[in-house]
């Protein structure tokens, strides 16, 4: 049987490992450049939470000069949706084109038939979602040395949550599909939710997986060092009574605490996720989609056993 | 023991009924045609007898066991309606997942076969005519080497000479290894020269089954002149009238000799009896045709 699984999904698995490819050809060159970039200017210094103002202008200089770049590598957070919902098509075209009776007719179970071929799927969505974590990971590197990995558009493409991510749409789009047998648009609308649960999880629940710090300090000096790097949710001025200070704010937004916002204020408020909580989070957020990936295409498969003729 | 039995079999889709109150055995070793236009229920009675749905009433058996008995896969082999195939492999890979997912696959009879029909095995099963993916599907459910085979529609996308060889090959197959076959049709012509049993279904019931020259010898036409068919309806089934102006026609099942100097005795063709079954329903109550 699992020559039989891999020959029907054969044609999916070679477009993912094209797209893999494809990205390659682009993130190999410009990563190596980005690290020679970081190399020249000497940024490996400038890497720690107070700098020298020659490392600011070193740093300003690299980020302006590839933000076009980190930009469009922030768009690959797409990427685990779409392999997810190409691996999820075998089966689906399958029971539309009316192969499953062909296949379960033989001498082995349907059991077997469903194992075999969802393993296969996830099997191959692990293996596209390694490929591509360690791919943004190695290409992002010098940036993350930089600003850190707490904002959503680093941490939705690094450590674990990718392989969470692919799976999740792997099944939510196995699920739509064998409810409602018919492959293309059950492939659309899984892919659609898919997005839609992520932008959730970006916009309003990851916040609130873990309980965030609080930190105070006076406005005149520097921010507690766990505040580095990290996820700031809100961050305020206050006056010296801790009422919120009436003024114009110049907060620049991003992972990292700017002081002296308010030049009146007396205090700086923030609450925030710090660097620390990285792997709390992605351990969570995997444990999440994973968990729910898992669910659903156990119910794909006991509705497939159970419900398909 | 029959190769497959029902009793009382049903399957329902939403509230409407694919198949109802279904009882036939279909016996060991026989090559039964099932019967019925389009929507009458035959492709949910074998979807039924391989296991591919379950009944929502009553039960069927096939060699004994039940249709989803895994020890049941390897000895009933199916060929589904429009042959589907996985269209991206070629034959040889077709043949290929034959071998795989069957312990008792017959690598021989399967590459003879394919010789014999002068199939091109490095071509893709997509590119094939249909006459010829369904040779592939019947070469792939016969090296499976299957006790009881089903056959949905074999042969309603056929052309004439792709049917015929196709109903030739099937028949060469039933002479060598003395399986079961039972296919479905709503063709009877090309039926009657394979087939030894029959089952009629119309209209989600069976209506009529059993061998058919039993069918054959138990079906008369009688023409007299025209009179109430209520004299001959006390004795026999009569499952057609018709009346001219001076003449009424009857075709009736015969419950023994018809003896009645008033009519004159037909015989009457396979083809015939099938079409009178099939407009029966209109005139009878339902109980009543599915009692017999």
């Amino acid at each position: 049987m699992i020559w039989v699984g891999w020959r029907q999904q054969r044609a999916e698995a070679a477009i993912v490992a094209a797209m893999l490819a494809a990205l390659a050809v682009v993130l190999l060159p410009t990563g190596l450049n980005v690290a020679s970039a970081f190399d020249a200017g000497h940024l490996s210094s400038c890497t720690g939470a107070t700098a020298s103002d020659s490392c600011q202008q070193a740093v300003d200089q690299f980020l302006v000069r590839f933000s076009g770049l980190g930009g469009l590598v922030a768009w690959l957070t797409l990427l685990p949706g779409l392999v997810g919902t190409v691996l999820a098509a075998p089966l689906l075209v399958s029971l539309e084109q009316g192969t499953h009776r062909l296949d379960w007719t033989q001498s082995i179970t349907r059991r077997r038939w469903l194992v075999t071929k969802l393993g296969l799927a996830a099997l191959a969505a692990v293996v596209a979602a390694g490929v591509l974590v360690l791919l943004v990971t190695w290409w992002r590197t010098p940036f993350v040395r930089l600003q850190g990995r707490m904002d959503n558009s680093v941490f939705d493409s690094e450590g674990t949550v990718v392989l969470g991510y692919t799976l999740f749409a792997l099944a939510l789009c196995t699920l739509v599909g064998v409810l409602w047998r018919r492959a293309v648009p059950a492939l659309m609308v899984g892919f659609a939710g898919y997005f839609a649960i992520r932008i959730l999880f970006d916009t309003v629940v990851r916040q609130h997986l873990l309980t965030p710090l609080q930190a105070t300090w006076s406005a005149h000096g520097a921010p507690p060092p766990s505040a580095w790097h990290a996820w700031v949710l809100h961050q305020f001025p206050s006056d010296r009574f801790g009422h919120l200070a009436s003024v114009d704010i110049k907060c620049a937004h991003g992972p990292d605490i700017t002081t002296n916002c308010a030049t009146d204020a007396a205090f700086m408020h923030a609450v925030y996720h710090p660097a620390s909580h990285f792997w709390a989070l992605q351990g969570i957020e995997t444990a999440i989609f994973g968990g729910l990936a898992l669910a659903m295409l156990a119910f794909a498969a006991w509705w497939v056993h159970e419900r398909v003729g | 023991m029959s190769a497959i039995s029902t009793q009382d079999l049903g399957r329902r889709y939403g509230s409407k009924w694919a198949l109802r109150d279904c009882t036939i055995e279909v016996p060991e070793g026989s090559v039964t045609a099932l019967v019925g236009p389009n929507g009458a229920g035959k492709t949910t009675l074998l979807q039924l007898a391989v296991g591919l749905t379950r009944p929502s009433a009553g039960e069927v058996t096939v060699l004994g066991l039940s249709p989803r008995d895994p020890a049941l896969l390897a000895r009933v082999g199916f060929v589904a309606q429009e042959h589907p195939l996985h269209r991206g492999f070629t034959v040889a890979e077709t043949m290929k997942l034959g071998r795989e997912l069957n312990p008792g696959w017959d690598d021989a009879l399967a590459q003879e076969r394919l010789r014999r029909l002068d199939l091109p095995l490095d071509r893709t099963v997509g590119r094939l005519s249909g006459g010829q993916r369904a040779q592939v599907a019947l070469t792939v459910a016969l090296a499976k080497r299957p006790e009881v085979l089903v056959l949905d529609e074999p042969v309603a996308s056929l052309d004439p000479l792709a049917r015929r060889e196709f109903l030739n090959a099937l028949m060469e197959a039933v002479s060598e290894t003395g399986l079961t076959a039972i296919l479905s049709s709503h063709i009877v012509a090309e039926l009657e020269r394979v087939c030894d049993h029959l089952v009629i279904l119309a209209q989600a019931r069976a209506e009529l089954a059993g061998p058919i020259d039993e069918i054959l010898a138990g079906h008369r036409l009688l023409t007299g002149p025209r009179t109430d068919a209520a004299a001959v309806a006390r004795m026999h089934d009569v499952i057609r009238e018709r009346h001219t102006e001076r003449q009424t026609t009857l075709l009736v099942r015969a419950n023994g000799h018809v003896y009645d100097a008033d009519w004159e005795l037909h015989e009457i063709d396979l083809e015939e009896i099938v079409l009178a079954y099939l407009g029966y329903r209109a005139s009878r109550p339902l109980t009543e045709a599915v009692a017999r």
